[in-house]
């Protein structure tokens, strides 16, 4: 009796969260009229936002994994002093509000002494493309290190010793049998940053600022229509962010690599 | 001249460390380094591998010192227990992963991998996934894999520990097989004593980081330490007395426990000694007639155990205990039960002096 209790419960609770979850997105859907949406979808805006998300992710999910695979093999590889401090400092963004970690690189970029010096190389970061990138690359890549970081803990060293055995130096070993057996999981990697730099919203908003048809990216676009009342154009930003999220967790799942998170 | 010899060798990994470990293996040598789980046998392989650096001590090949050269400098194979074939490759790829060099021709390659492979009856299965073949054949994959690049020696990690015993003696019989083709030295860490037996010319034991003691099979299992060492080979039989022949007696005269045992081994007058007699060179009988075997010691059976095919019993007289192995047809011809009186008979040459001088003497009062 107690068993079936208790299995009644957890399964409720399931099915009423799953149940509203999809309530939710099937209310964006459903919302806007067919008409409306292919209207907003084709609008000059749109195509700019979505062009201009797709390019800067493509970008930032090129620099988060060249950083996760070197970050994630580090922390899997050597010992040494200090390490369970950088991990922990590498996890820092996931935790912070996008806002925040936006307003952390704004003074960084912008006020402060790299950024000045940025600034003296000709180099102006803060509400330009570029800050875009970078601020998807922050966003993102603790989530890509994580998963990289669990692949190759994954994989036994003794390959590469095997590989060295065999006359591999170093690199050769990473590039013959480390980077080859971890696939799965820079795959994995890749699909999560490039879904968290698609929807990256707080900290391109703070370092790029929401400028209309020159940082908007699609996450911008919601947010700047909603402000103007523009709801069909703000929903049609959603059902296409929601899309490529949709998109993004089915690749992942069709991929159905053990990772650890 | 040794072709790998480790000098004062210490590794320290934090929770586990190998303390002033010294050994060498002979150009040609099968030499299995002997030990339970957990007593450093795969870290002072890996540290000979160049997977973790001593805090001190030296490694040595052909009298070179590689200690301080990383692992692709030293020319070694190794075959672990688990294999370690690359899943992300093919059989051929594994095995041909060492030759695969700019400058070689794909014609030599492939010859080389068809060699080994028919030599370790694996040519077909050159084109398999490796997560599609059985243990054995893993086993013989990451064997050819070591071996195609001519190491200077091939280290076994347990290798094949992982196999049911049908395969692994098949693998012990083409190992041996294999060495002898192919004039291979190996260096072959065991917790097993039928790897020794069936393989190795040379025998290190090693225990909790220690090197404990080594040599060739023989002196390791017939003239065990006291201690860790006899009890890893099964030496049951380890007698502690005091010499009383004299020095120019053809035989050494012990006496034990009120008992006399004669040993062919040199000893001098007056020294207390340890003796080590292996059950399986015992033989019970039930009265004693006209035999050439010196040592005929009268006991009372305490305790019999049968073990297949075979028979341990277990005779007392006095202080000494000894212990016999028989054959299951052999015992039931004596029709002995415990409390019977029977002779334990053997030869002064199958009775050995055990040097005690540089091991563990906490590990004596195992001796009785």
């Amino acid at each position: 009796m107690k068993n079936n209790i208790f299995k009644a419960t957890i399964g409720g609770v399931t099915v009423i969260f799953t149940g509203l979850l999809i309530w939710s997105i099937l209310s964006l859907m459903l919302m806007p009229e067919t008409s409306e949406f292919i209207e907003s979808t084709f609008s000059e805006e749109m195509l700019y936002s979505i062009r201009l998300s797709l390019l800067t992710s493509i970008v930032s999910v090129a620099f988060v994994m060249l950083l996760a695979i070197s970050i994630g093999y580090v922390l899997a590889r050597f010992s040494f002093p200090g390490q369970h401090l950088l991990r922990t400092i590498v996890d820092l963004p996931m935790a912070f509000p996008e806002l925040v970690l936006g307003l952390c690189l704004l003074l960084l970029f912008g006020h402060g002494a790299f950024g000045q010096w940025l600034k003296s190389m000709g180099i102006e970061v803060v509400f330009s493309k570029y800050s875009i990138v970078i601020a998807q690359i922050f966003t993102a890549a603790p989530y890509a290190i994580r998963v990289v970081y669990g692949t190759f803990r994954g994989i036994s060293p003794r390959y590469e010793m095997v590989a060295r055995s065999l006359g591999c130096g170093l690199l050769e070993s990473f590039l013959r049998v480390s980077l080859p057996m971890a696939r799965g999981g820079l795959f994995a990697g890749t699909v999560i940053a490039f879904a968290r730099c698609m929807g990256c919203f707080g900290t391109v908003l703070i370092l790029a600022g929401g400028t209309r048809m020159y940082t908007e990216t699609l996450p911008i676009t919601l947010y700047l229509n909603i402000s103007y009342g523009n709801l069909a154009m703000a929903m049609s930003s959603g059902i296409i962010l929601i899309f490529i999220s949709l998109g993004a967790i089915i690749v992942f799942e069709i991929l159905n690599q053990e990772v650890v998170l | 001249m040794d072709l790998l010899s480790v000098q004062n060798l210490s590794v320290d990994l934090g929770s586990f460390s190998l303390r002033d470990v010294s050994f060498g293996v002979p150009e040609g040598a099968y030499c299995c380094l002997l030990g339970a789980s957990g007593a450093g046998k795969s870290v002072l392989l890996e540290t000979i591998i160049g997977a973790f650096r001593p805090k001190q001590g030296k490694v040595y090949l052909r009298g070179v010192d590689v200690t301080k050269w990383p692992p692709e400098r030293r020319k070694l194979g190794i075959v672990y227990q688990d294999y370690m074939l690359f899943p992300h490759l093919n059989v051929y790829d594994n095995i041909a992963f060492g030759i695969k060099k700019s400058g070689l021709s794909r014609t030599w390659i492939s010859d080389r991998v068809n060699k080994i492979a028919s030599q370790l009856d694996i040519a077909d299965l050159l084109e398999r996934d490796v997560a599609t073949l059985s243990g054995g054949e893993q086993q013989r994959t990451s064997l050819a894999r070591a071996l195609i690049t001519k190491p200077e020696i091939l280290l076994l990690d347990e290798a094949f520990s992982a196999l049911d015993v049908n395969t692994r003696e098949r693998m012990r019989s083409m190992m041996a097989r294999v060495r002898k083709e192919m004039d291979v030295t190996v260096l072959h860490v065991t917790h097993d004593k039928e790897d020794v037996w069936a393989l190795a010319s040379h025998v290190a034991v090693i225990h909790d980081g220690r090197m404990l003691q080594h040599g060739t099979p023989e002196e390791i299992f017939n003239r065990p330490r006291p201690g860790y060492v006899a009890n890893i080979v099964g030496a049951v039989n380890l007698i502690k007395g005091r010499v009383e022949s004299p020095a120019n007696a053809e035989l050494g005269a012990v006496s034990a426990h009120g008992t006399t045992l004669y040993t062919a081994d040199p000893i001098v007058h007056g020294t207390e000694v340890v003796l080590s007699i292996r059950p399986e060179d015992i033989i019970v009988a039930r009265d004693s007639g006209l035999v050439s075997a010196q040592n005929q010691i009268p006991v009372v059976i305490a305790d019999v155990e049968k073990r297949g095919p075979f028979v341990r019993m277990t005779g007392k007289a006095d202080g000494l205990e000894l212990v016999a192995i028989v054959t299951s047809s052999g015992y039931e011809s004596l029709e002995a039960k415990p409390g019977d009186r029977c002779l334990f008979l053997f030869k002064a040459s199958s009775l050995c002096l055990v040097d005690v001088s540089e091991t563990l003497q906490e590990a004596v009062p195992n001796v009785s």
